[in-house]
């Protein structure tokens, strides 16, 4: 009976360490702790390496990530969660934020350049060698162009290549990049557009071709700093060193290039 | 506004249920049946999993068996042109593997829930093991069995996870109202997913109603 | 032909172990709670199987453990009615008596119809069970079981689902309604007064054996064995030492017996029925053998008798007139003629 006692203390005990333990997360009040929500595509290049770096730099400010579609963060941001600094994969939410008054004054920085790829499985079952020979797939992957940046690229290209009617009618709108990506390595689909940086990370796709440079804007990647954020300094800190040119090489190394 | 969701979300669902109503009553009476209780365990465990993994388990697995690059849909592909993924079929397949435990246990439950003595008689008067399944056992778990297949079919009919995963999103395909939903508040749309949510809640409500309606006149004379 | 079982099955506690045979005549299976005469029954319809043995009905083998015979109760042709009826909530009176038949539509119409006249169940045709009184579920539960003629009827504690206001009544209909019926009746029981009203032969069972078997009546008379003494409602039952050929000392009563016939060896007990008792008075029982002082402890007042309780235990049951009628029931005699003495192995 005693045994029985104690155990089931200690299991209650685990079970509200457990608990608050993500309360923590919460208080952003504690210094050091910032959050960054960060376009999907950007989760390699900042998990395994950029992030390691700055915590060398810095090593009391925690950063702690959340990615997915541009749109999705957008929309977060919008209902109040708690995000610090915005990594966006487009200028459109980035703007709609800045609109909202939801930035911090000029803290938008137009950091990075990406470019929209057509890519297809490993074993390119339909023979796909051009960008315009999306539309000889069978099954197209692409982001949702209402909320994913990648999406919203691949309809403004297609649309200025006069192919955005036939492709939509068969393609599978991803909720974000990576769904899309995984799509095409799979198998599932016969073509996707994602980024080049995208592409880069997965070994089961192959890339066929960028799209025409004058098919499509600059795919800029801005960062911003929430005005609500509760760590400004840290947030700023973060900011600045993603400008460094250490912060830069690391992320040419994944396929992106700087914005001039 | 666009409407192939909901289509495409009742058609799915309907299949689904139509599918899953079957399996799972035969699936059931074969479990009561056997005669180890060892084996009936294990293999209801196994049944009942999709019912506590999340759905994006059940999506990994349904991906592993269909995706063209592995095995079985390379097979199918090669050497029958079929293509099970991001196909409208794909969105069936996800519903019913996730809303088959609903109806498994439910119907088993109202299978051990009837009166074995009404089972005894029955044998003693000379009624074939069809027949009294037929005749007493089903009617008398009617209620149970129609309760487990409202389960199914909202669980059918609400199902997302596995559904991105191996049907994707494809308009007038395979995008069905979850997807539209989940799509429309991702873009920040609360409008558009405002409509679909009722759209759901309406369909859902009324069939819970009416079958419970039906299920309770059946019941009339079972005290 | 007639009915042969002998079978022997192990259950929780003990070993079921039956063997007899019957012969046209209902046979009664009388026994306490737990005995193992429902397993008996079960094995003959086919619902459980003996781990041994064989059921042989009218010829045809039903089970043979040898020869690895065990037919499935769809084939074994019984009636089977248990304690609570087993009707089918969901169908009308109607439809549950045509479960059994597997005939032409045009037939089953006319063979429940002619069960719906015989069971006096005119008007109740669409009702479903939870709509009868029970005298009316019973009919109709019986009337299943035999309508598609069973070589055999097994009736499992028919009327212990009745009110005891009803069971008098039904237990005479019931038998009216079972003349209907031609082939082996086997009537499990608890009750003793069923097993006499209903019953020519009986088999008394205890523990899963057959103690006693014969003809009702005899075995009433003299039930031979303390198990079928008390399961034939003998209430007062002694220990006994035997002093001599004709004399036993009732240990537990301290009273000596003078017997008619000379006392069997292996006879234990000493048994008197509570109303074999008659009343004398003090200077009668000077003269007389085989009395006992009516030392009352207390009486217990039924509603046609009472129930005088002795001092030394014993129970005498007397109608209150005869009783009322004494006036010196504090210096009462009670006699115990010597064929009422019931001597028990």
């Amino acid at each position: 009976m005693m045994k029985k006692k104690i155990s089931l203390i200690l299991v209650a005990i685990f079970c509200m360490v457990f608990a608050f333990a993500g309360c923590g997360s919460n208080t952003a009040n504690k210094k050091g702790t910032i959050t960054v929500a960060a376009a999907a595509s950007l989760k390699n290049c900042m998990d395994d390496q950029l992030i390691p770096a700055f915590n060398k730099k810095y090593p009391n400010i925690k950063v702690q990530t959340s990615y997915d579609s541009s749109g999705k963060l957008q929309t977060q941001i919008e209902q109040g969660a708690d995000i610090d600094v915005f990594f966006s994969a487009a200028m459109k939410q980035m703007t709609a934020l800045k609109d909202k008054g939801l930035l911090a004054d000029n803290s938008v920085v137009q950091l990075l350049e990406n470019k929209i790829v057509l890519v297809v499985p490993a074993n390119n079952p339909k023979g796909l060698t051009a960008f315009t020979d999306i539309v000889k797939a069978d099954k197209i992957a692409i982001g949702d162009p209402k909320s994913v940046p990648a999406g919203q690229y691949a309809q403004e290209a297609l649309t200025n290549l006069k192919l955005w009617d036939q492709v939509s009618a068969k393609a599978s709108l991803g909720s974000n990049v990576t769904e899309v990506l995984t799509w095409v390595a799979e198998g599932s689909a016969d073509a996707g557009v994602v980024y080049k940086t995208d592409a880069a990370s997965n070994s089961k796709v192959k890339v066929v071709a960028e799209a025409p440079a004058d098919s499509v804007s600059k795919v800029i990647y801005p960062v911003g700093i929430v005005k609500a954020s509760k760590n400004q300094d840290a947030a700023k800190a973060f900011e600045d060193y993603l400008k460094t040119d250490e912060a830069l090489k690391i992320f040419e190394s994944y396929g992106f290039t700087a914005n001039k | 506004m666009d409407l192939s969701p909901i289509i495409i979300s009742m058609r799915t669902a309907s299949a689904a249920i139509a599918l899953t109503f079957m399996l799972g009553l035969f699936v059931a009476r074969w479990i009561v049946k056997l005669k180890s209780e060892k084996i009936k365990m294990i293999l209801d465990g196994i049944l009942t999993l999709p019912l506590v993994l999340p759905p994006t388990v059940m999506g990994f697995f349904l991906l592993i068996i269909f995706g063209v690059n592995r095995p079985i849909g390379r097979f199918l592909l090669d050497f029958m042109g079929v293509k099970i993924v991001f196909s409208w079929v794909a969105t069936v397949i996800a519903a019913v593997v996730i809303s088959f435990p609903f109806m498994y246990r439910s119907a088993r439950g109202a299978f051990e829930q009837v009166d074995q003595n009404l089972v005894m008689a029955a044998r003693t008067l000379g009624m074939s093991e069809n027949k009294i399944f037929w005749k007493v056992v089903m009617p008398l778990a009617l209620p149970g069995v129609v309760a487990g297949a409202i389960l199914a079919f909202a669980r059918g009919l609400g199902e997302f996870g596995a559904t991105a995963m191996i049907a994707g999103n494809i308009a007038n395909k395979t995008r069905t109202l979850p997807l539209a939903i989940y799509a429309e508040v991702a873009a920040g749309d609360m409008q558009a997913a405002a409509f679909y949510v009722i759209i759901v809640l309406s369909i859902s409500f009324v069939i819970v109603v009416s079958t419970n309606y039906f299920t309770i006149r059946e019941r009339k004379y079972i005290k | 032909m007639g009915l042969l079982v002998d079978i022997k099955k192990k259950l929780k506690g003990f070993t079921l172990y039956i063997a007899f045979e019957t012969a046209g005549e209902y046979l009664g299976v009388l026994g306490a709670s737990g005995c193992g005469k429902s397993m008996t029954l079960k094995c003959i319809a086919g619902v459980e199987t003996p781990d041994e043995g064989q059921i042989v009905l009218n010829g045809k083998v039903l089970f043979d453990s040898k020869r690895k015979i065990n037919l499935k109760p769809q084939e074994r042709n019984v009636g089977y009615m248990i304690q609570n009826y087993a009707l089918f909530p969901h169908m009308t009176v109607e439809e549950n008596i045509g479960t059994g038949l597997a005939c032409s539509k045009k037939e089953k119409i006319q063979k429940i119809g002619e069960m719906i006249e015989s069971f006096h169940l005119q008007g109740l045709e669409k009702k479903y069970p939870n709509q009868l009184s029970g005298g009316q579920q019973q009919r109709v539960a019986l009337a299943r079981s035999i309508v598609y003629k069973p070589d055999v009827l097994l009736l499992d504690e028919p009327f212990s689902a009745l009110d005891s206001h009803l069971k008098d009544k039904l237990q005479t209909e019931i038998l009216e309604l079972l003349n209907l019926y031609k082939g082996e009746v086997l009537i499990v029981t608890h009750d003793r007064d069923e097993a006499y009203r209903l019953c020519k032969n009986l088999v008394i069972i205890d523990n899963g054996r057959i103690v006693m078997e014969g003809n009702t009546k005899d075995i009433f008379l003299q039930p031979g064995i303390i198990a079928a003494a008390r399961l034939t409602g003998c209430k007062n039952i002694s220990r006994c030492e035997v002093l001599s050929s004709k004399n036993v000392r009732a240990v537990d009563w301290n009273i000596t017996f003078e017997t008619e016939e000379p006392v069997p060896e292996n006879i234990k007990y000493v048994g008197i029925r509570a109303h074999d008792f008659r009343m004398i008075n003090a200077d009668e029982a000077k003269n007389e053998i085989n009395t006992v002082k009516c030392d009352i402890a207390k009486i217990v007042e039924d509603v046609f008798e009472y129930n005088v309780h002795l001092k030394n235990g014993m129970l005498y049951k007397v109608k209150k007139q005869e009783w009322d009628n004494r006036k010196d029931q504090m210096n009462l005699y009670l006699k115990i003629p010597k064929d009422d003495i019931l001597l028990l192995e």
